[in-house]
C-alpha cells in the first residue's frame, strides 16, 4: 500500500466547527425554502375562454439584446426598434393590407413633376409631455437623420431630399432632384422626434435615449439596465389609447433560457425555430393549453450566393447546374419542417411585386450533370470529382453561426457530391463573417438570408455601382438589363408600370441564376392565450399587426404582478 | 524506471479508476469507424428527432443524424482538441520553466514577470477574443488554449529545476564539467516528470471542459464537423423534449473529464509524497 | 506589469480583422457605405498602430478607456457629467459589482462548505465520507456548467416553479417589502452562484484536505499531542490555522479564473455582469470596452494578490515577525 494513512484516528463527536456549519446550513435552508414559497397551486384558468375587450394587465416579451439607444435611427438595431416603433410615430404607416396610409400625416401629396410630397399633418398633436407635434419636428427630425453628425446608417435615402420646407406648422414638404418611387416607403421608417428636447443635444450621448418622448400609444416607464423595459400606455396617445395598460420587454440572452422562461409561464410571446413549432409544444398538451401558435410568411428568403468573381462560378451554366442539383423541397422539409415556401423571385410570394409565372429550379441532377459537361467538367478523378483543367471542382460555403442556414449548406453539401462536387462547409461568428468575407468579398459561396422592406427596390443588392467593400452587392453582380431595370423602378412613380418592371426584373434574374433561392421562411411565434384581440386570420401586415386592440382579461391576467 | 513509475502509479485506486475510463472513452473514440452504425454526416430529412432506438441507440439528431455515430466521431475531435491543446501549453510550459529555472537571472526575471502578467488576465476572456477575433477552427481552439494556459507548467518545472540544481548529483555533474543541455536533459528534466505529467493530466480535462463552454457560446468546433460540445450546445435548446441530444454528450463529456481528473488526482496522491499543492 | 498587461490587450485588439462598423446595421440593405466610413472617422481607426498604442498606453494609466463604440456612446469605466449635470453611469461601473457580488456570495459559500468538508475527508480519510466526498466534488468539477445549468433550470424554475429562472430580480421588485426584496434577490442568486461554486469546490476541498493531511504529519502536531491537548483544540487552533494559510493566495489566484468563468453563467441567467458585458462586446468588436474590461480584470487580479499577500502576512506569525518563508 502505497497510500498514505493519517496518523491518528479520531473519534469525537461533532466538533464546534461542524456544529456551526450545521447552523449555517440550516439558516440557508430556511432561507432557501422561505425564497421557494410561492403559491404554486394556482386555480385551473381556462385559457381557450374568449372575453369582451378589457383595458389594463401586463404583457411580458423577451429579447435576446439589449438596445444601445431608443433613438432608431442612430441605434440601427432590431432591438431599438423593437421598443421604438411603440414610442414614436411616422409620417407614414402601413396599413393591414400593406398599403400606406397616414400616422402622423392626414393626407400627402405628390407634385404633377412628380419631384416633391406635401404632407399634411394631423391636427393638434402631442408629445407625451403635452407639447405640440408640428411640422417643425418633421423638420428637425429630417435635418437630424442628414447631419453628418448623427452617422445614421439610415441616413441615404433622406439625402436624396433637395430642399425641406414647413410653410405652417402642419404642413412638411420635400423636394427631390428626381422622382424618388421609394420615397413614400422612406417616410413611413422615420421615426419624427421632438425638437424642443433634442434641439442642440448630441444625439449619440443624450439622455433622451435613455429617457425619450414619444407620441404613440406607449411611453417609457422604467428601464433596469440589462434587465427589462417596462412601457406604459402613453393617456395622450396621437392615436388614441391602446388597452394593454404595461408592456414589459425582459432581456434574456439565451435562447434556451427564454424558452424556459416561456413554459414557466414568465414571459407572454416568443419568436420559435421551426423545431420548438412544430415538434415540442404540439408534443407538450400543458404548453398547447395556454399558447396559441402564429406563422405568417416573412419578408425574408434564405439563399446560396455565388461569388460571381470566381471561376467557375462566372458561368452560368454552372450556376444553373447548381440551381437544379439542389434539392430545395428536400430543404424546406428538412431544415424548415414545411415552414418554407419554394421561390423564383425575391419577393414575399403573393405579394403585388412576386411574378407568379415564375417556376423555381426543379431538383434535376442529370440535367445539371449535362451542364456542367457543357462547361468543360469531366468525369472524374479518384474520389468520384469532377475535373476541369486538371482540377477538380471544389469549393467552401461560407455561413454565419445560423441552425437553419447551417444545416441547410449540410444538405446542399450532399446533393452536390451526388454529382461530383466537394463542398467544405464553414461557419463563422457573424462579426468575422462580415468583415473577412463579404467586405474583402474572399469566399466562393455564401449562405445567407435576405430581409426585405416593403417597397420592392432592390438597388443596394443588385445594381452592379453597389460592389465596394461593405455594399451589398458583394456577390459582384453585373448585368446591364438589370441595372437598367433597377433605374426605372427607383423612378417610376406608377405602382402598375412598377409591376412590371419588377416582374421582369426577377425573371432576368431567375433566368441569370447568381444566386440559388432556398426558402422564404415563415416567422413563428409562440403567444400566450390569456393576449386576447389579435387579428384572426392574420392580416398581410402580420401577426403585430393593430397590437393596440389586443387586451388581457382580468381572469386570465399574472396575479403576482400588479401595474400599480 | 517508467514500468515501476507506471505499476506505481496505477496502485492508486483513483489513478487506476481514471486510467480504465480514460482508456475506454479512446479505445471508442478511436474505433469509431468500426463501430459507429451509421456515417456520422449520412443525412436523413425523414428521420429527424428520433428518440432513442434499436436502429438508433442515441436517436437521431435535427437532420436525422445517428447521434451515437456523431458522439464517436465527435470524441476524436473532443479528445484531440484536449491533448493537442495540452501538448502544446505543456511544450512551452517546459521551455520556459526550463530557461527560467536553469539560467536564473534576467531570463529568469523576465519569464516570470511573463507568467504573472498571463496569469493576472482573465484568461476565458483571452481566448474568447481571440478565437472570436480569428476563427472557431479547431486548430485555432487547440492553439489559443494551449497558448493561454503554460503558466503553471512554467511554475512547476522552474521550481523543480530550482530545487534539483541545489541536489548533489546535478552539483557534481556541473563540477565534472556536464554541457548545459546534458544536465537539463539527462538529470533535470527527468527527474521532474512527475508533476509535469500530473498537471497535463488535468490540464487535458480542463481543456475539454472548455471547448463545450466555448461551444455554448458559438466558439467552440463548428457544425458540421461534430465534437461533444457542439452536439451538447445543438441539444440544450430541446433539454426538455429531445433529451437524448443533450444527456449523451453532457455524460460523455463528465465522463471523460471526471476520468482525467481522477487520473491527475491519483497520480499526485501516488507519485508526489509531498503532495498538498492544488491546481 | 502594466506594460504586459498593455501590450498583451492591445494586441488583442489589433488581432480582430473587423472593426465596429460590423454591427447588426451594416446588413441592412438601407445602410450606405458612406455612413460606414463616417463611422471609422468617428473611432480614429485609421492612424498608425504605434500612435493607437501610445494613445492607449497613456489612457490606460489614467484609467481612460474612452466611450464605447455603440451608437449610445456610454463611457467605458466610469461615469461623466455633461454639462447639463446629466450623469452618464459607465459600462463596467455597473457591470463589475454585480459580477463581484455574485462571485464573493459564491466565494464566501463554497469556503464555508470546502473547508469543513475539507477536514471532515481529511479526519476520515480513506473512510466513505472522504470517499463519497471526493466523488462528488470530482463529479461537480466534472459537469459542463451550462449543461448543468439548464437542467436545473428546467427542473427548478419549469417543472416545479420554485426559483426563478434567469435575471437577478422579479418585475414587481419595486413594490416589495425590504424582506421580499431580500427573499427575491435571494431566489434569483441561488442558482448563478451556486452552480458555478460547484466548480470552484472540488479544488477547495481537495487543497484543505490535502493541507489537513500534511499538517498534521507535522511534528508540532504530534508534540501538541503529546503534550496532552485535547483533540479538538490541537485541530482547530493548530492544525487548521496552518493548513488553511495557503488558502488565501489560491483565493488571490482564482480571481481571473472566476472572473472569466463569469462569462457563460450571466449569459445563461441573463445577469449584466462583466462576462456578458464582455461577450457582447467581442461579437460587436467593441474595442474600447474590450480593452477596459481587460485591464480592470489584471488589475483586480493585481488587487486581489495584493490583499492576499497582506492577509497572509497579517495571519501568518512567522511573517509578521519579519521571518521569511521559503
Amino acid at each position: 500500500m502505497l497510500t498514505k494513512l493519517p496518523p491518528v484516528k479520531l473519534k469525537q463527536p461533532p466538533s464546534h466547527f461542524e456544529k456551526m456549519w450545521g447552523f449555517g446550513f440550516i439558516i440557508f435552508a430556511t432561507l432557501l425554502l422561505s425564497a421557494c414559497d410561492k403559491q404554486n397551486a394556482a386555480p385551473r384558468i381556462d385559457y381557450n375562454r374568449s372575453y369582451p375587450s378589457v383595458d389594463g394587465g401586463v404583457m411580458i416579451s423577451a429579447m435576446t439584446g439589449e438596445p444601445s439607444s431608443l433613438i432608431y435611427m442612430v441605434a440601427g438595431e432590431s432591438a431599438s426598434a423593437a421598443i421604438a416603433s411603440n414610442i414614436f410615430n411616422s409620417l407614414l404607416r402601413y396599413d393591414q393590407n400593406l398599403d400606406l396610409t397616414g400616422e402622423l400625416a392626414e393626407s400627402w401629396q405628390i407634385s404633377d413633376d412628380q419631384k416633391s410630397i406635401t404632407f399634411k399633418l394631423k391636427p393638434n398633436l402631442k408629445w407625451s409631455d403635452g407639447k405640440p407635434l408640428t411640422s417643425d419636428d418633421v423638420l428637425f427630425t429630417w435635418q437630424l437623420v442628414t447631419d453628418e453628425k448623427t452617422h445614421s446608417p439610415y441616413a441615404s435615402d433622406y439625402q436624396l431630399v433637395k430642399k425641406a420646407e414647413t410653410p405652417d406648422s402642419l404642413t412638411f414638404k420635400v423636394t427631390y432632384d428626381q422622382a424618388y418611387a421609394p420615397a413614400l416607403d422612406s417616410w413611413s421608417g422615420l421615426q419624427i422626434l421632438p425638437k424642443h428636447l433634442l434641439a442642440g443635444q448630441d444625439v449619440h450621448t443624450t439622455n433622451f435615449a435613455r429617457q425619450p418622448v414619444g407620441s404613440n400609444y406607449y411611453q417609457l416607464d422604467s428601464w433596469t439596465h440589462g434587465e427589462n423595459i417596462k412601457l406604459s400606455r402613453n393617456p395622450s396617445s396621437v392615436l388614441g389609447p391602446a388597452n394593454i395598460e404595461q408592456l414589459v420587454t425582459r432581456i434574456i440572452p439565451d435562447n434556451s433560457a427564454q424558452f424556459l422562461e416561456l413554459m414557466a409561464d414568465n414571459i407572454d410571446s416568443m419568436g420559435l425555430d421551426p423545431i420548438k413549432y412544430s415538434r415540442i409544444i404540439p408534443a407538450r398538451p400543458e404548453l398547447l393549453e395556454k399558447l396559441n401558435l402564429y406563422k405568417e410568411l416573412g419578408n425574408s428568403y434564405t439563399y446560396m450566393g455565388f461569388n460571381l468573381k470566381h471561376k467557375p462560378f462566372d458561368d452560368a451554366r454552372v450556376r444553373k447546374a447548381i440551381n437544379y442539383a439542389i434539392d430545395k423541397q428536400e430543404i424546406i422539409d428538412g431544415v424548415y419542417l414545411g415552414l418554407g415556401i419554394n421561390i423564383a423571385s425575391p419577393y414575399k410570394p403573393g405579394t403585388r411585386w412576386s411574378n407568379p409565372d415564375l417556376q423555381p429550379y426543379p431538383y434535376d441532377p442529370n440535367k445539371a450533370k449535362v451542364l456542367l459537361k457543357q462547361a468543360g467538367f469531366v468525369c472524374c478523378n479518384n474520389h468520384g470529382i469532377l475535373m476541369r483543367d486538371g482540377k477538380p471542382f471544389a469549393f467552401e460555403i461560407v455561413t454565419n453561426q445560423n441552425k437553419e442556414r447551417e444545416k441547410s449548406a449540410v444538405l446542399i453539401q450532399r446533393r452536390l457530391k451526388e454529382i461530383g462536387i466537394d463542398v467544405k462547409i464553414r461557419a463563422v461568428e457573424w462579426a468575422s463573417f462580415i468583415s473577412r468575407f463579404i467586405k474583402t468579398g474572399d469566399f466562393d459561396v455564401v449562405v445567407l438570408g435576405w430581409g426585405l422592406g416593403l417597397d420592392p427596390d432592390q438597388y443596394n443588392i443588385w445594381h452592379s455601382s453597389q460592389q465596394a467593400p461593405g455594399q451589398f452587392n458583394f456577390i459582384g453582380y453585373n448585368n446591364p438589363t438589370v441595372d437598367k431595370l433597377l433605374e426605372q423602378g427607383r423612378t417610376e412613380l406608377n405602382p402598375d408600370k412598377r409591376q412590371k418592371i419588377y416582374h421582369e426584373f426577377a425573371k432576368v434574374l431567375l433566368e441569370d441564376s447568381p444566386i440559388v433561392y432556398l426558402s422564404a421562411g415563415y416567422g413563428l411565434t409562440a403567444m400566450h392565450k390569456r393576449i386576447q384581440g389579435i387579428v384572426d386570420p392574420i392580416p398581410p401586415a402580420g401577426v403585430g399587426y393593430d397590437s393596440q386592440k389586443w387586451y388581457i382579461p382580468q381572469p386570465l391576467r399574472r396575479n403576482e404582478i400588479s401595474a400599480n | 524506471m517508467n514500468n515501476t513509475l507506471f505499476k506505481k502509479a496505477l496502485s492508486n485506486p483513483l489513478a487506476k479508476a481514471g486510467f480504465i475510463i480514460i482508456l475506454i472513452v479512446f479505445l471508442l473514440a478511436m474505433l469509431a469507424p468500426l463501430i459507429a452504425p451509421y456515417d456520422p454526416d449520412e443525412i436523413n430529412v425523414k428521420a429527424i428527432l428520433l428518440e432513442p432506438s434499436m436502429q438508433h441507440w442515441m436517436g437521431t439528431d435535427g437532420l436525422g443524424r445517428d447521434v451515437l455515430s456523431r458522439m464517436l466521431y465527435g470524441g476524436q475531435i473532443s479528445l484531440l482538441v484536449g491533448l493537442v491543446a495540452v501538448g502544446i501549453s505543456t511544450a512551452i510550459g517546459i521551455v520556459l520553466g526550463a530557461l527560467s529555472g536553469y539560467y536564473r537571472g534576467w531570463v529568469d526575471t523576465f519569464i516570470m514577470r511573463l507568467v504573472d502578467v498571463m496569469l493576472s488576465i482573465p484568461s476565458f476572456f483571452l481566448i474568447l477574443a481571440v478565437i472570436a477575433f480569428l476563427e472557431p477552427s479547431i486548430i485555432n481552439i487547440m492553439i489559443v488554449i494551449g497558448l493561454t494556459s503554460w503558466m503553471g507548467v512554467t511554475r512547476l518545472v522552474r521550481a523543480e529545476f530550482l530545487s534539483l540544481s541545489e541536489r548533489e548529483f546535478v552539483q557534481a555533474s556541473r563540477t565534472l564539467g556536464a554541457k548545459d543541455a546534458r544536465l537539463i536533459f539527462t538529470h533535470l528534466l527527468p527527474n521532474s516528470l512527475t508533476p509535469i505529467i500530473v498537471s497535463s493530466v488535468l490540464g487535458v480535462a480542463s481543456a475539454v471542459l472548455m471547448e463545450s463552454g466555448l461551444s455554448f457560446l458559438g466558439l467552440g468546433v463548428q457544425a458540421p464537423q461534430a465534437s461533444w460540445g457542439n452536439i451538447l450546445t445543438d441539444g440544450k435548446e430541446y433539454i426538455q423534449f429531445a433529451w437524448w441530444l443533450s444527456l449523451y454528450p453532457g455524460m460523455a463529456i463528465l465522463i471523460t473529464v471526471l476520468g482525467y481528473n481522477l487520473l491527475g488526482e491519483g497520480l499526485r496522491d501516488a507519485l508526489d509524497p509531498r503532495s498538498g499543492s492544488s491546481k | 506589469m502594466l506594460i504586459g498587461i498593455s501590450l498583451i490587450s492591445f494586441f488583442i485588439m489589433h488581432l480582430a480583422p473587423g472593426d465596429i462598423t460590423n454591427n447588426e446595421a451594416a446588413f441592412n440593405p438601407k445602410a450606405s457605405e458612406e455612413s460606414r466610413q463616417k463611422l471609422r472617422e468617428l473611432y480614429h481607426l485609421d492612424k498608425p498602430v504605434i500612435v493607437q498604442y501610445g494613445l492607449w498606453l497613456k489612457r490606460m494609466v489614467q484609467l481612460d478607456f474612452g466611450n464605447s463604440f455603440k451608437p449610445h456612446q456610454k463611457p467605458v469605466f466610469w461615469q461623466t457629467t455633461d454639462k447639463d449635470g446629466n450623469v452618464t453611469k459607465g459600462m463596467i461601473q455597473e457591470a463589475l459589482p454585480i459580477t463581484l457580488m455574485i462571485n464573493i456570495l459564491g466565494l464566501i459559500i463554497t469556503l464555508s462548505l470546502a473547508i469543513p468538508l475539507g477536514i471532515l475527508a481529511a479526519r476520515k480519510y480513506q473512510g466513505w465520507q472522504d470517499r463519497s466526498i471526493t466523488l462528488f466534488n470530482f463529479i461537480g468539477f466534472s459537469i459542463p456548467g451550462f449543461w448543468l445549468s439548464l437542467l436545473l433550470m428546467y427542473w427548478l424554475g419549469v417543472v416545479n416553479n420554485w426559483l426563478p429562472i434567469s435575471g437577478l430580480h422579479s418585475l414587481n421588485y419595486e413594490n416589495l417589502s425590504t424582506w421580499g426584496k431580500f427573499t427575491d434577490s435571494l431566489s434569483h442568486l441561488i442558482m448563478p452562484v451556486l452552480i458555478p461554486s460547484v466548480t470552484g469546490l472540488a479544488g477547495i476541498t481537495l487543497f484543505v484536505k490535502n493541507g489537513m493531511l500534511d499538517v498534521l504529519n507535522q511534528d508540532y502536531i504530534t508534540t501538541a499531542r503529546a503534550k496532552g491537548l485535547n483533540e479538538h483544540k490541537v485541530i482547530y487552533t493548530h492544525a487548521l490555522r496552518n493548513a488553511l494559510l495557503p488558502l488565501i493566495t489560491i483565493i488571490g489566484l482564482s480571481i481571473p479564473g472566476l472572473i472569466g468563468g463569469s462569462v457563460i453563467a450571466e449569459t445563461i441567467f441573463a445577469i449584466d455582469g462583466m462576462g456578458k458585458l464582455f461577450f457582447d462586446s467581442v461579437t460587436s468588436r467593441d474595442f474600447p470596452v474590450i480593452m477596459g474590461i481587460l485591464t480592470i480584470g489584471s488589475a483586480l487580479t493585481l488587487v486581489g494578490n495584493l490583499v492576499a499577500d497582506i492577509a497572509y502576512a497579517w495571519a501568518d506569525p512567522r511573517v509578521r515577525r519579519g521571518v521569511m518563508r521559503g
